[in-house]
């Protein structure tokens, strides 16, 4: 193995990590993957070119485990099913309000359909562009644009739900 | 026609529209109020799942992905060796006990000694307290073998960052300040030597994981190219007390001794000389000898 390519696995640890937690919803299995992404890329670096993003193609790897996973547990729903799921969820607020906008985005993100959660993902936490993220995940950057509009609405509206349900907690508390 | 108009919205909060685009949706911006604020309420909700998921960046790294990047397992590994700080070459040169600019001197002849005599890995041929001790020293030495994999990854990140380096607690103001936060997450609290003389400046520090336990790693950096930033990580031990002992990882040198239920390493890309004498520094500093 040469040591360029482990610097390189190593330095963009941190950020598949987050990732791997932004895509699975769980430290460990988020963990998991990225364990498991470093060991199919020193299986395959003759595969990676020079020239190319290191991140992306690690990304890449991350993401088709990922989705191998949900296939092989047959865990994957429809994008309504997930979002009734959670939005339909009555658990009690009770944590700081910067804390739970926070929790609030993490429930938003696990809500949203796989190919929607990716594009989020790499375009807006880890600042990929559209050409970027489309070659990462292997579509056409038309695809990417559409998913990411999706997923910023579906996840601004999933936001403005939580409030509300929050406003309707205090003015309840409060009476 | 709703969601085309949000594509538009978020392509331009992304910054990919073409400039007649931009300019068309900024006139759109400024004639729509609601369609400023459903512009802010997206680029709102981008910074809070930034934000949700920013932890992950300032976590250390688990051993086993520090490892499994490496393509290895905690296997004991052969190379290191032991290099006594109280039998040090230049202690004739240096007199009294922290003679600040004799320190560098000494470490550079020593470096030249070393260097130009047989190598790095020659040093451990340097008296020693006999083989025994030696035998014994490298055993332990093997038990920490995965926390010194961590420590040179974690350097690494130091390096490839440049100017920036990755510090949970940055060193602005008074460093005490940023030792005394680090301090709260630690068994133990923690001292900071002073590395100015090396031309070293404290940057800030950092929570890693040494033995399984908290421990704060912190970095200095200095415009010698030739000594290059610095990482001294500092931990609890329950382990028993072992000598410097040197040892490397790729293009990482680190040096490393515990003493009275801590643990030490220093870590940096500097020849075995300077980070002797550094080392030898913060020992003293320290009260670790």
């Amino acid at each position: 193995m040469s040591g360029r390519f482990a610097d390189q696995l190593i330095t963009v640890l941190p950020r598949l990590r987050r990732f791997a937690r932004g895509l699975s919803g769980s430290v460990t299995d988020a963990d998991d993957l990225v364990q498991a992404a470093c060991e199919r890329a020193l299986a395959r670096q003759h595969q990676f070119q020079e020239g190319t993003r290191f991140d992306s193609w690690m990304f890449r790897i991350v993401q088709t485990i990922w989705i191998d996973q949900i296939r092989s547990r047959d865990v994957r729903k429809e994008d309504g099913d997930i979002a009734q799921d959670r939005l339909g969820s009555d658990e009690p607020v009770r944590r700081v309000e910067a804390s739970l906008a926070l929790d609030e985005v993490r429930r938003a993100l696990d809500c949203l359909p796989p190919d929607q959660r990716t594009a989020l993902l790499l375009v807006t936490v880890e600042g990929l562009s559209y050409k970027e993220a489309a070659e990462t995940v292997q579509v056409p950057v038309g695809t990417i644009m559409s998913r990411l509009a999706r997923a910023r609405i579906a996840l601004q509206v999933h936001l403005e739900a939580g409030r509300g349900r929050r406003r309707s907690n205090n003015d309840a508390a409060a009476q | 026609m709703q969601q085309r108009s949000d594509d538009r919205l978020v392509a331009y909060l992304d910054g990919e529209l073409e400039a007649a685009q931009q300019s068309e949706v900024e006139a759109w911006l400024d004639a729509d109020p609601a369609a400023r604020q459903r512009m802010a309420a997206l680029a709102e909700s981008a910074r809070l799942l930034r934000l949700a998921l920013d932890e992950a960046i300032h976590e250390p790294v688990p051993d086993r992905l520090i490892a499994a990047a490496r393509g290895e397992t905690v296997a004991p590994q052969a190379g290191a060796e032991i290099v006594p700080f109280h039998q040090r070459l230049g202690a004739q040169i240096l007199g009294p006990r922290r003679r600040w600019i004799g320190l560098p001197v000494a470490a550079s002849l020593f470096g030249i000694l070393v260097g130009g005599g047989v190598g790095y890995f020659g040093v451990g041929k340097l008296a020693l307290d006999g083989v025994a001790g030696k035998r014994a020293a490298l055993e332990a030495t093997a038990a920490n073998n995965l926390w010194l994999d961590n420590a040179a990854g974690y350097f690494k990140l130091v390096v490839n960052a440049g100017d920036n380096p990755p510090v949970d607690i940055p060193a602005t103001g008074d460093p005490r300040e940023a030792l005394q936060k680090i301090s709260q997450n630690l068994p133990q609290k923690i001292q900071l030597p002073k590395l100015e003389p090396w031309g070293l400046s404290f940057r800030g520090a950092r929570l890693v994981v040494e033995e399984g336990r908290p421990a704060a790693a912190l970095v200095y950096t200095t415009d010698k190219k030739e000594i290059g930033p610095l990482a001294l990580i500092i931990g609890s031990t329950k382990q028993s007390d072992i000598p410097p002992t040197f040892d490397r990882r790729q293009d990482v040198n680190l040096l490393y001794w515990r003493h009275q239920g801590r643990a030490y390493a220093l870590v940096g890309q500097a020849n075995i000389g300077y980070l002797w004498g550094i080392a030898n520094d913060v020992a003293w500093q320290l009260d670790a000898v």
